[in-house]
């Protein structure tokens, strides 16, 4: 072995000291913030609850998980489903899925609107789109409550106008807290969207018409196949805060209608079941987790079509 | 397939009448009449910014003109959309798309047209074949190379076979070889397919090369109509003598007119015999162009058109360019072939004679 390379390994070396030294900031965070917290609620939920809250410390058991789909019943002490807390994850998904589809549909001419206005009219347009941040979400929320109560906004000029006679039942309703995360969410499906489409070459466009394809024909075989990342990442930036949505249900949906974030809250809180709630929370986690492949899977599937 | 192809002639008749277009306060085409014969190859050349591709965009059915009418074979159709227009467009940047393989691309247009799918299978595989891209249906456009792309695009552009094909600066990307061996290739293509190509350039040599016929155009107005030889050799203004080619510009006295030919005087008291674009009658001082490969460089003689005093020799390999200063202080130049190798045979300083071949000279109008 000559000087030249020993120098050589000797620099390597160094190289991935400094390497190690350098990302040394990001992984602390992603051990102290993410990976540790993750994996203090991973025991939690497989340790016995204490009698006022928290838990009795290393003191194992599998409750906390069994109660997550099953109830003992208070007489025989037979297992049975949880019929009330299959039917809160349930509804969960269903409204982030539906929150998720209806922002799409809306958020997609706004984004495709902003995305062909000249350049310096687009600014203003996406400032305008992200007002609602400088707002906290809770007054928001109250603020859509005052709009959709019975003698709310809505009601009232739909009775002034003639429209109903009687005010409509939307606020403690699955209905409401719809409402309430399509348009609290609406922004976060707007900005990826826009982004997406700003890239999007509308000589492309051009193309498909000047080929004979009709409007919805370039909509659906030139749009939205190029701006699909956009779509995907608006889709799971709503999807995502819907599954756990907390405020909202709160205060829109009422005590029938609770969402996941609630149950879980109510673990923590009221329930004084804190390895339940730590269960449920992982539960969420691996809900949005397969949730996540199975979309971006599919999306990235049949990205080209067939003549 | 390609028998079809090659006996039918599919090609429109494009007629465009008092075109104007204006963008808010900008008159990009001003009053442009133009008619575009069927089965030609036609070249609208023009420095950029000259309107042509505002005016290709409205044959397409991008721009509505303002004014004036765009006929397809005589029918009006400035009232349609692009994707009810029998045209189609190679675009500048080809604009592929980026999500589909090759053939998805040749068959975009079949098959937004609804048409079966083995019609379009077998029509792109003649397209394929006809730009010799066989076996590269199922690559995905964006691994091509720029050549590739470029054929893909035509071959796009031509499987719904179009009544009129408009490409707009189609080659402006590509290298110059690469360049040169498409001007071939499209000219094939064109006979071949026997589609009307409307075909937008800035690059004078390409419209020269490939036209039959060639618009130039300038500020959003045509300056002048015709074929290759006659935009070249017979160019009826100051613009277009300038713009194609290099030339020489002579001031001249109109002696006389006798029939399509008038003879002038040059500043040197030499008399030439020059043709004149056929609108006009000149009389009076004229401004007479020559071609700088048309002129001859000799020892002075007593019946020399023109004498000068060389003052720079450009050699160019092929050629060499003898730039001589008149008599009367013009500029001239004169091109030689370099059929001999060595020398020119004038050195900076000699007195020379110019020459030119007959038939030649042409006046400008105005």
């Amino acid at each position: 072995m000559n000087g030249a390379e020993q120098v050589a390994i000797e620099a390597r070396k160094q190289d991935i000291r400094s390497r190690w030294l350098l990302s040394a900031p990001a992984l602390v965070i992603i051990f102290v913030a993410a990976i540790g917290p993750l994996f203090v609620m991973l025991l939690y939920s497989f340790m016995v609850k204490g009698d006022y809250g928290d838990v009795k410390p290393w003191e194992f058991s599998l409750d906390g998980w069994t109660s997550v789909f099953f109830q003992r019943d208070i007489f025989d002490d037979t297992l049975g489903l949880a019929d009330a807390h299959i039917s809160i994850i349930w509804r969960s998904i269903q409204l982030s899925f539906f929150t998720t589809i209806l922002t799409l549909i809306l958020g997609f001419p706004t984004a495709y609107f902003i995305a062909t206005r000249p350049p310096h009219t687009r600014e203003i347009w996406v400032f305008l789109v992200t007002i609602p941040f400088w707002t906290n979400l809770l007054i928001r929320t109250f603020a859509m409550q005052q709009v959709i109560r019975n003698e709310g906004l809505l009601n009232n000029a739909l009775i002034w106008l003639g429209i109903i006679k009687s005010p409509l039942q939307i606020i403690y309703t699955d209905t409401a807290n719809l409402l309430g995360m399509t348009y609290v969410y609406l922004p976060l499906m707007v900005l990826p969207l826009y982004a997406s489409i700003e890239k999007l070459d509308f000589r492309l466009v051009e193309a498909g018409y000047d080929l004979y394809a009709t409007r919805f024909q370039v909509l659906r075989k030139i749009v939205i196949p190029l701006v699909k990342p956009g779509i995907i990442a608006g889709s799971i930036l709503v999807f995502i805060p819907s599954l756990g949505a907390y405020v909202i249900p709160r205060v829109l949906g009422g005590g029938k209608n609770m969402m996941l974030g609630n149950l879980i809250e109510m673990q923590f809180g009221a329930g004084r079941n804190w390895p339940l709630g730590a269960a449920m929370s992982i539960t969420l986690m691996i809900i949005v987790m397969v949730a996540l492949i199975v979309y971006v899977r599919n999306a990235s599937r049949g990205g080209s079509g067939h003549v | 397939m390609t028998e079809s192809r090659t006996t039918a002639a599919h090609g429109g008749a494009i007629g465009l009448h008092g075109i104007k277009k204006w963008f808010g306060n900008f008159q990009a085409v001003d009053n442009v009449t133009l008619d575009i014969r069927p089965n030609e190859f036609f070249t609208l050349l023009g420095p950029s910014g000259c309107g042509k591709t505002t005016l290709l965009r409205m044959i397409a059915g991008f721009e509505m003109p303002t004014e004036g009418q765009v006929l397809l074979d005589g029918s009006d159709i400035s009232g349609l959309l692009p994707n009810q227009r029998p045209v189609n467009t190679v675009f500048q940047n080809y604009a592929l798309f980026p999500h589909l393989t090759v053939a998805e691309n040749i068959g975009f247009g079949l098959k937004m047209l609804g048409r079966p799918k083995a019609e379009i299978t077998s029509v792109v595989n003649d397209m394929l074949k006809l730009v010799h891209l066989d076996g590269r249906g199922h690559n995905p456009v964006t691994q091509l190379s720029g050549g590739q792309q470029q054929r893909v695009a035509l071959a796009r552009a031509l499987a719904p076979r179009p009544k009129v094909l408009l490409l707009d600066e189609p080659l402006s990307a590509l290298d110059l070889k690469l360049r040169k061996s498409m001007q071939i290739e499209l000219k094939r293509l064109q006979l071949e397919t026997g589609i009307t190509f409307v075909f937008v350039t800035h690059d004078q040599e390409e419209a020269l090369t490939m036209s039959d016929r060639i618009a130039v155009m300038s500020a959003g107005t045509v300056r002048q109509v015709g074929s290759p030889w006659d935009i070249y050799d017979r160019p009826a203004e100051r613009f277009v003598a300038d713009f194609i080619g290099e030339t020489n510009f002579l001031s001249a006295d109109v002696v006389s007119v006798a029939d399509n030919r008038a003879r002038v005087r040059l500043s040197s008291g030499a008399e030439i015999s020059a043709s004149f674009p056929a609108d006009v009658t000149p009389n009076g001082s004229v401004t007479v162009v020559v071609r700088p490969e048309h002129a001859r460089a000799g020892a002075p003689t007593g019946t020399s058109a023109l004498r000068g005093v060389v003052h720079d020799i450009v050699y160019l390999g092929t050629d060499t360019h003898v730039h001589v200063r008149l008599d009367d202080g013009t500029a001239f130049m004169v091109r030689q072939q370099n059929a001999r190798s060595g020398h020119c045979g004038f050195s900076k300083g000699d007195t020379v004679g110019i020459d030119f071949s007959d038939d030649v000279a042409q006046i400008l109008r105005d």
